[in-house]
């Protein structure tokens, strides 16, 4: 399937959503489109929006990682325990960064080089980082952290835009050429297809898989720093569910649950239309949790409206012959 | 195909009381999918006792009229009718009440499963409550029938291959088959175990079943079947009873042309040594192998299946790597422990099964040619020069004749000789001295079958050194300069050209004499 | 060793593991709590299982089937709020009559699941993600996050927790224990006895055999996701009833313990085998770990950790050593079967 050929579909499907829910939204508020409202749109979200590039490495490579909000707040709470502690924010930072990798590793570790499904071993993760999170901060809520710290979650740097926007749009370009162009992509897609005919191929397999959870337990720990800042606080449930949304917004983007097709273009459209649901949902007052039930339902529908399709086609088609 | 072996009287026999009513009779069917006409005006009866081959190539049509039977599709136009009687059927439950059951190329049994429950896992008549002892009880009888030794309480992961199809008859058989379909049932079936398979279908065909047999394996057809039918392009060519047919004329029918039967190679002027290979083994697969390969030599390795030659391409190109032996490679010894390992020394292996270890269906021919060696195919910055694979695969699309529009198409489109042809052009890219064919021509039809065995010739000449693993006894002795064979994971012997042929190969790799062995299998 | 390879298969060998775990675990507690043997253990265990096991009777089904529900929550959420809501404003309701709607109410969701997952053919762990979310939001918004009390609730519910079914020396077996036990039961023999029952196995243990050969694979599913629903919402009465305090939170994120039961209890994830008993095996092992930590004062927050890791170690277990172990089994089935007997052994066809 050829780029323009999936722009058609999928993609094309989603671009035209997103376009009516756009309109919707300004009809209703004629500041929706002002650079504050969109930067507020992602801000809200910055750290699923994030996971989402990530995840959808892993799911085109035929894995799941459910453990990425336990790691987020795994490493919220091991920066907040360790400056509590009273080590320098920075080193706090990195050594944060470096658990996440250590999760990321060890999940790598089972799926890789030990051959466990994913599916259970990062269930394993979402339970355990968890725990081992709360063994650091209990119950408590820590927070105090320096101003430039809080701020970080903020402040615009360039223009309007803040650090984890910054982050999220580099990002996206990376992952974006990473996934399209570069070795290490077609690498993820082939083993997405076909893991076996990889490593007949010569196909480094376990290293490659190895290589997408470290990154995944590193961007996880990431995004847990930047919802720190963002809060002000840490407690030991922070980020408790994000895994579903993240994964919500993967799969709504066309990437299929069975690994080796997708689009980072599909992902990029699939956030934006979620975050102008949600948005827009939130200008007619209707609550969250609604919210989420519709996100739900997206997520289903999004597999369930080209089975439909495909099976009305495949009947008519029948019929004509 | 003049000694066919004592198996012959007695099929005749059974032919001869072939009753005037067909159990099954086919009118007029026609199928389409899409663009392609599968089937067209395709009429077709099948008379108890006896067994109907269907011979084609790829794409003929057989599989699709075998899906019409057993109700997986519906035809377009045309009637089945069954003891003279017009049928619908519209699904598998439908085709198994009304006496259709078919055994695939892959057995379809439940792993988890034991053999018993497995053989009446399907049944509507046992009621809803599973009484053990009598489930039990009852599959021993059947297979106690069909004189196979298998425990019944196992699970039926881990039967070999051929225990496995034993219990798909078991399981026709408890269900009161009258049609029992037969697709391609010895592909992954060594000569001996064929020979048993062969027992059974005399047997059932003895007790009036009426069997149609698809098989890729013309000789085989001839040692078994009653009456031969050939398709072609979606229409049926011609049906013959086995006397008055020829394996000649049978596959000028399935090509549409006067062809030759498998032409042996010219011999290649033999070059300096390649590969030498001593005392390699790897546990619980094969041991004590030694030999050496030289450059513009094919050495073909046969074998029955299971009997290590394809753990020996593992092992040489580093999938499986041995854990005893030494390899020299050009006259200095090396260690192969991973694929990569195995491809710097210039080793490639070309596996047998495209679609699981081979190629990554959905992706395009140019990205599949490229993939083991993608690295030369980057520029500084690691990206993918897109321009430069597309470029390399049409070479390829041009050398090997791939028929495809464009190089940007997803294998899985293609055909199996396409298919094939795409593997071989991955790993000829990756310019080996030492190139490993495993089973490179199986299920692919007549045409791209003869054109791999040239394009294996070409590579000879051009001073590579082919291991050439086959089950096709034939194409082994046509092909190669010399044969290794194996049995039981250990090497049996290795035969010059000239003393290499059916009667040697067979000898070596069953243990004892061919007669005595399989009476009569592989004529 | 003939014998036991005949009548112990490498799947029961599981059982017996955990079996020696639990074993174990309790002598180590045992040794390290001062009158952990007493009845009041046996209570807090019994009914900290009780809800996960019925629970994970009915994800056992769904995953012997190649397929898994993480929906059970919420559904659990769901009839816990809706039928403790219709016991506070009718306190006359009969008992049996509650128990009905809420399973009848469980299943209906539970169909939901199925029929999206065996007739649209939608991946079962994108619809039961999905419906986690949908049936959570519903709840939220059509009980306008009110909250069920237990001084609105008719007394025989309120009482039913502490209602003894036998009493065995110094312990009282607990009526709604019991209800997880005869589930466990009910649905061993279903599953081992049963035809809709081995098809559950057969078509987690080959899909593209069992559409082949005519098996119902799509009603098999959507009896498997019904009975899944019907069995949450036995566990979310079972909720109300312990509880009696149902905010619309109720048995949120009770998915996760549930599979980790499952996958404890030698389930394989990918279909085709594993036991009810297994199951019930995994969520006693869970929950003595759960109560006993809880017990030494290891902060409870030690708990979650080590039901990771394992989580892990079962799946790791059951990928490595289980295995190898089968392995062995298969080659000892198939020396068996070499054995040459005459029938087996190729001879010229009798003409």
């Amino acid at each position: 399937m050829t780029f323009l050929d999936r722009l058609r579909s999928w993609e094309g499907l989603l671009l035209a959503v997103l376009i009516a829910i756009v309109v919707m939204n300004v009809m209703r508020s004629p500041y929706y489109l002002g650079v504050g409202n969109i930067v507020n749109l992602f801000q809200l979200s910055i750290e699923k929006v994030i996971l989402a590039l990530i995840m959808t490495l892993i799911i085109v490579n035929g894995e799941i990682d459910l453990s990425v909000a336990s790691i987020m707040g795994l490493a919220a709470c091991v920066l907040a325990f360790l400056f509590q502690a009273g080590v320098p924010m920075p080193v706090a930072i990195v050594v944060a960064l470096l658990s996440g990798l250590a999760a990321g590793l060890f999940n790598g570790f089972w799926i890789a080089y030990v051959g466990l499904p994913s599916l259970a071993v990062t269930l394993a993760g979402l339970i355990g980082y968890r725990g081992v999170a709360r063994i650091f901060v209990e119950d408590r809520a820590i927070g105090g952290f320096p101003d430039w710290f809080n701020t970080l979650g903020q402040q615009p740097i360039v223009g309007s835009l803040t650090v984890s926007i910054l982050i999220f749009v580099i990002l996206f370009i990376v992952i974006a050429i990473t996934l399209h162009s570069s070795a290490f992509g077609r690498l993820v897609y082939v083993i997405g297809n076909n893991a076996q005919a990889a490593r007949y191929s010569g196909v480094r397999v376990k290293l490659v898989k190895m290589a997408l959870f470290a990154a995944s337990g590193t961007v996880a720990a990431l995004a847990g720093i930047l919802y720190a800042a963002r809060l002000g606080s840490v407690r030991g449930d922070m980020a408790t569910g994000f895994e579903l949304d993240v994964i919500t917004m993967v799969l709504l983007g066309g990437v299929s649950i069975f690994g080796g097709s997708g689009t980072i273009v599909g992902v990029g459209l699939s956030i934006l239309v979620i975050l102008n649901i949600r948005n827009g949902m939130g200008l007619a007052s209707i609550t969250g949790n609604t919210q989420t039930s519709v996100i739900g339902a997206l997520l289903i529908l999004s597999v369930l409206a080209p089975n439909i399709t495909q099976a009305v086609t495949l009947k008519f088609k029948g019929r004509k012959t | 195909m003049s000694d066919r072996g004592p198996a012959h009287s007695e099929s005749s026999a059974a032919s001869g009381i072939a009753p005037s009513v067909p159990v099954l009779a086919v009118r007029n069917i026609a199928k389409r999918f899409g663009a392609t006409q599968a089937l067209e005006d395709v009429s077709l009866e099948l008379f108890p006792g006896e067994v109907h081959a269907l011979l084609g190539e790829n794409g003929a049509g057989k599989s699709t009229l075998i899906k019409i039977i057993t109700g997986v599709h519906q035809p377009d136009r045309g009637e089945m009718q069954i003891d003279g009687k017009p049928v619908v059927i519209g699904g598998a439950a439908e085709a198994q009440r009304l006496g259709v059951a078919a055994i695939y190329q892959e057995p379809l049994l439940f792993p988890d499963l034991d053999v018993a429950e497995n053989i009446f896992v399907s049944h509507q008549d046992r009621g809803e409550v599973i009484r053990w002892g009598k489930l039990h009880r009852d599959a021993e009888a059947i297979l106690a029938e069909l004189g196979v030794a298998i425990d019944v309480r196992s699970a039926a992961r881990g039967l070999t291959f051929a225990a496995q199809q034993s219990v798909e008859i078991a399981k026709a058989i408890s269900l009161k088959v009258r049609i029992l379909i037969m697709d391609e049932p010895t592909a992954s079936l060594s000569a001996h175990e064929v020979a048993q398979l062969f027992r059974l279908v005399r047997e059932l065909r003895a007790k009036g079943v009426a069997i149609l047999l698809v098989s890729h394996r013309i000789e085989e057809v001839f040692e078994i079947a009653d009456k031969v039918t050939v398709f072609r392009d979606g229409r049926l060519i011609s049906t013959r009873k086995r006397a008055d047919a020829t394996t000649r004329g049978a596959i000028a029918d399935m090509v549409g042309r006067e062809m030759g039967l498998l032409e042996p190679r010219s011999a290649t002027t033999r070059g300096e040594k390649l590969l030498s290979v001593a005392g390699l083994g790897r546990e619980g697969k094969f041991r004590d192998v030694s030999f050496d390969l030289h450059r513009g030599e094919v050495l073909g390795f046969a074998g029955l299946i299971g009997a290590g030659r394809t753990d020996i391409g593992l092992a040489l190109f580093g999938i499986e790597p041995a854990t005893s032996g030494t390899i020299m490679l050009n006259g200095k010894p090396v260690v192969v422990k991973t694929p990569r390992q195995g491809m710097d020394l210039k080793i490639a292996y070309v596996s047998e099964d495209r679609r699981q270890l081979g190629l990554s269906m959905p992706q395009s021919i140019s990205s599949n040619i490229t993939l083991p060696i993608l690295k030369r195919y980057l520029n500084r910055f690691w990206l993918i020069r897109g321009s430069q694979e597309r470029a390399t695969a049409e070479i390829f699309r041009k050398r090997l004749a791939i028929r495809t529009a464009t190089v940007d198409l997803a294998v899985s489109k293609l055909s199996g000789g396409n298919q094939q042809k795409v593997m071989l052009s991955k790993w000829l890219n990756t310019k080996p001295d030492v190139l490993i064919l495993d089973e490179p021509t199986r299920g692919i039809d007549v045409g791209a079958k003869a054109e791999v065995h040239a394009m294996i010739g070409e590579l000879a000449a051009e001073g590579i050194g082919i291991i050439l693993i086959s089950s096709d006894l034939p194409e082994v002795l046509m092909m190669s300069d010399r044969v290794l064979v194996m049995r039981e994971g250990r090497q049996m012997a290795i035969f010059d050209r000239a003393d290499a042929n059916q009667e040697s190969v067979m000898t070596a790799a069953m243990g004892q004499s061919l007669s005595q062995a399989i009476g009569g299998v592989v004529a | 060793m003939n014998w036991i390879q005949r009548y112990v298969r490498p799947e029961q060998v599981r059982e017996l593991i955990l079996l020696l775990l639990i074993v174990v675990a309790v002598i180590f507690f045992g040794t390290l709590i001062n009158n952990y043997y007493s009845e009041r253990t046996f209570n807090r265990i019994a009914s900290s299982v009780t809800v996960i096991a019925i629970m994970a009777v009915g994800q056992t089904l769904v995953v012997l089937t190649r397929n898994i529900d993480l929906s059970v929550g919420s559904i659990a959420g769901c009839t816990a709020y809706f039928v403790g809501t219709l016991l506070a404003n009718n306190n006359d309701l009969h008992p049996l009559l509650a128990v009905l709607i809420a399973v009848g109410l469980g299943a209906g969701l539970g169909a939901i699941n199925g029929v999206l997952v065996a007739f649209a053919r939608v991946p079962s762990i994108i619809v039961t993600l999905g419906t986690l979310a949908i049936f959570r939001g519903l709840l939220v918004d059509l009980s306008g996050a009110k909250t069920v009390t237990t001084d609105s609730l008719p007394l025989w519910l309120v009482d039913l927790p502490r209602l003894n079914f036998v009493t065995l020396g110094e312990f009282d077996i607990r009526a709604l224990f019991m209800i997880a036990v005869a589930m466990v039961i009910i649905f061993q023999l279903a599953t081992s006895y049963l035809k809709i029952g081995r098809q559950f196995y057969a078509v987690g243990s080959n899909p593209d055999a069992a559409i082949l050969i005519g098996l119902p694979m799509r009603r098999v599913i959507f009896i498997a996701f019904v009975l899944c629903g019907a069995l949450a919402g036995l566990a979310g009465f079972v909720t109300l009833a312990r509880f009696g305090n149902i905010t619309v939170e109720a048995a949120r994120g009770m998915e996760l313990a549930v599979v980790a039961a499952v996958v404890v209890g030698g389930v394989n994830i990918f279909g085709g085998s594993g036991t009810v008993v297994g199951a019930l095996l995994g969520a006693v092992l869970i929950g003595i770990l759960e109560q006993s930590l809880f017990r030494l004062q290891i902060s409870e927050f030690w708990r979650d950790a080590l039901l990771g890791l394992l989580i892990l170690l079962a799946v790791a277990s059951d990928a490595v050593i289980l295995q190898r172990l089968k392995a062995l089994w298969v080659r000892g089935e198939l020396k068996r079967i070499a054995a040459p007997t005459p029938e087996t052994e190729p001879g010229v066809p009798k003409t």
